[in-house]
């Protein structure tokens, strides 16, 4: 059975590329271009994965997480955007997005993306592992849930290949791993991601732009 | 003005409902101005040809005959009030003449001659209040006179501000709008126009398309300058990026994790590996990631293109020994190049701090 995707986004030509470029790998149901038109159209169509913009008119990605999550919980939000304050892509992956992607991104890549994101794993671009690593740099110990505030040296290394352009299967040969080992170590950065108590996190995204 | 959409009210009307009218334009008690009137009719009967004045200007605004009333009304309640006749008869030629003036368009400009003449049938009814001798006459007639010009000028002068601001806000729209038209001019509008003409060719169209957003995004952005500032790595990266998607027709994505101050060495040597990667191995993107610690800055430059055995590259490959390995060596650092024919090359530079 195809994935059944939903996508939010605000301009006409950038969705029809998208559906074009998906073309029969996933199951495009809906398309929506506000926070308010989006709500009850997920909530009436229970996609496996919606593709959210970042920034809509009336609000931000996180608005639609927040307004679905606890009446959906089935259903898995891939951010994309085109440019963007680091602070709302952080604010739309602590929402409970499972990835962000750049817009620039490959139609094939953006399709394995959709499928990663709908079996429960993470997705993170290069420069969204970049700036995982950067907020959590060593060096800062806190004393509370030490566990969800640092990284673990293998989940670094597979962070840092991410960054540098690595797909999953590139990192899973290099590291002499499994491929579904990778997804794990992603999985578990970004429930850090979203749990951490790191003030780096907002720190950081306030004070960079990831555009 | 309030007395100008003056009407007669039918709501609670006794007579005609101007008292209602009245009442209500001015918002007060309609009883209140019921009484003056019956006041002002006490007042040799001033207060009677005044509603009907009154009556007559809100069922024909502005008719001479109107007008007239409203005059003759006027000059009764001065008697009434115990001004001598030539001086009420000065004050009704001034207001007549205001009148007169104020009708044909309420301003200095009004061509119409009738304008001309009620300034006349002004100027000659203050020049008969002035002559009238009487002292407090006298003293008012200078203020009279200061009013009857501020009356005159006063809408003149009003409207001329109105203008003035609608003109400057009018020229201050006009003068954004060329400002954003003129950037549009010269960057979006001539990129599309070479976009089209080069329409055959991807890589052209990409690498154009790809400046466009990068000087549009610099512009919109411009709080986080794009160009480089001379005092960080990845910004000194970035432009070198730029300059290589433009020679080259690919993309470059830097990510990053930590900044340092920019290197000369670190930074010709990944510009280098840069433009290898856009020449050699037939790949539309290139991903550049930098890494700064307290030890040491890495720069790793990756694509998944063509690669080439390391070990049997051509002597030609002069590029990677000297611009790459022997630049970073100089300077302390190490430079790594791994490449895999069928699956791609990574360059990896390193250098302490």
């Amino acid at each position: 059975m195809k994935t059944r995707v939903l996508l939010v986004d605000d301009h006409g030509l950038f969705l029809a590329g998208v559906r074009a470029e998906l073309g029969d790998s996933v199951e495009v149901v809906g398309e929506a271009g506000t926070v308010a038109d989006a709500v009850p159209l997920i909530k009436e169509l229970d996609p496996d994965v919606v593709l959210l913009d970042v920034h809509l008119p009336d609000g931000s990605g996180d608005a639609i997480i927040n307004a679905v999550a606890a009446e959906r919980p089935g259903v898995k939000f891939l951010a994309l955007s085109v440019s963007d304050a680091a602070e709302d892509v952080i604010a739309v992956i602590r929402a409970g997005a499972r990835g962000y992607v750049t817009k620039t991104i490959a139609a094939d890549e953006l399709a394995a993306a959709i499928e990663r994101v709908a079996h429960g794993d993470a997705v993170f671009s290069p420069r969204l592992a970049g700036f995982v690593l950067d907020a959590f740099r060593a060096g800062e110990t806190v004393a509370s849930d030490a566990e969800l505030n640092e990284l673990t040296p293998r989940e670094r290394e597979v962070l840092q290949l991410i960054a540098r352009g690595y797909m999953y299967k590139e990192i899973a040969a290099r590291l002499h791993l499994s491929v579904k080992t990778i997804e794990s170590h992603v999985s578990s950065v970004l429930r850090k991601l979203q749990l951490s108590t790191r003030h780096e996190l907002t720190r950081w995204a306030t004070e960079h732009r990831l555009v | 003005m309030r007395l100008r959409s003056f009407r007669t009210s039918a709501d609670g009307r006794a007579l005609a409902g101007v008292c209602a009218g009245i009442a209500e334009a001015l918002s007060v008690d309609v009883s209140l101005v019921r009484l003056i009137f019956a006041l002002l009719a006490l007042a040799g009967g001033a207060g009677i040809v005044l509603y009907l004045a009154l009556w007559a200007w809100s069922r024909a605004q502005g008719t001479w005959w109107a007008v007239l009333l409203l005059l003759v009304a006027g000059a009764l309640l001065l008697s009434a009030v115990g001004l001598s006749h030539r001086a009420v008869g000065g004050i009704v030629l001034v207001a007549a003449g205001l009148t007169l003036a104020w009708r044909q368009g309420g301003s200095f400009r009004a061509e119409a001659p009738l304008s001309y003449a009620g300034m006349a049938l002004a100027g000659i009814g203050a020049i008969v209040l002035l002559a009238q001798g009487s002292a407090p006459s006298r003293l008012l007639a200078p203020g009279a006179v200061a009013g009857a010009l501020l009356l005159i000028a006063g809408p003149w002068l009003w409207r001329l501000a109105l203008e003035r601001d609608a003109e400057r806000a009018t020229r201050i729209r006009t003068e954004e709008r060329a400002d954003v038209a003129g950037r549009v001019h010269d960057s979006v509008l001539q990129t599309l126009a070479l976009i089209q003409r080069h329409a055959s060719e991807p890589r052209r169209v990409a690498s154009l398309a790809r400046r466009q957003e990068r000087e549009l995004r610099g512009w919109l952005y411009a709080d986080r300058p794009l160009g480089d500032d001379g005092s960080s790595l990845v910004a000194a990266l970035s432009t070198a990026a730029a300059d290589v998607e433009e020679l080259h027709g690919v993309r470059v994505e830097i990510a990053s994790a930590g900044d340092a101050p920019p290197d000369n060495a670190l930074l010709l040597a990944a510009r280098e590996a840069m433009t290898n990667a856009a020449k050699f191995a037939g790949v539309e993107e290139i991903d550049v990631y930098v890494e700064a610690s307290e030890h040491e800055t890495a720069v790793f430059v990756r694509d998944r293109g063509v690669g080439f055995d390391v070990a049997t590259a051509p002597e030609g490959r002069q590029g990677i020994r000297e611009s790459i390995k022997g630049r970073l060596e100089r300077a302390g650092g190490t430079a790594v190049v791994t490449s895999v024919p069928g699956e791609g090359t990574e360059v990896e530079l390193r250098l302490p701090r």
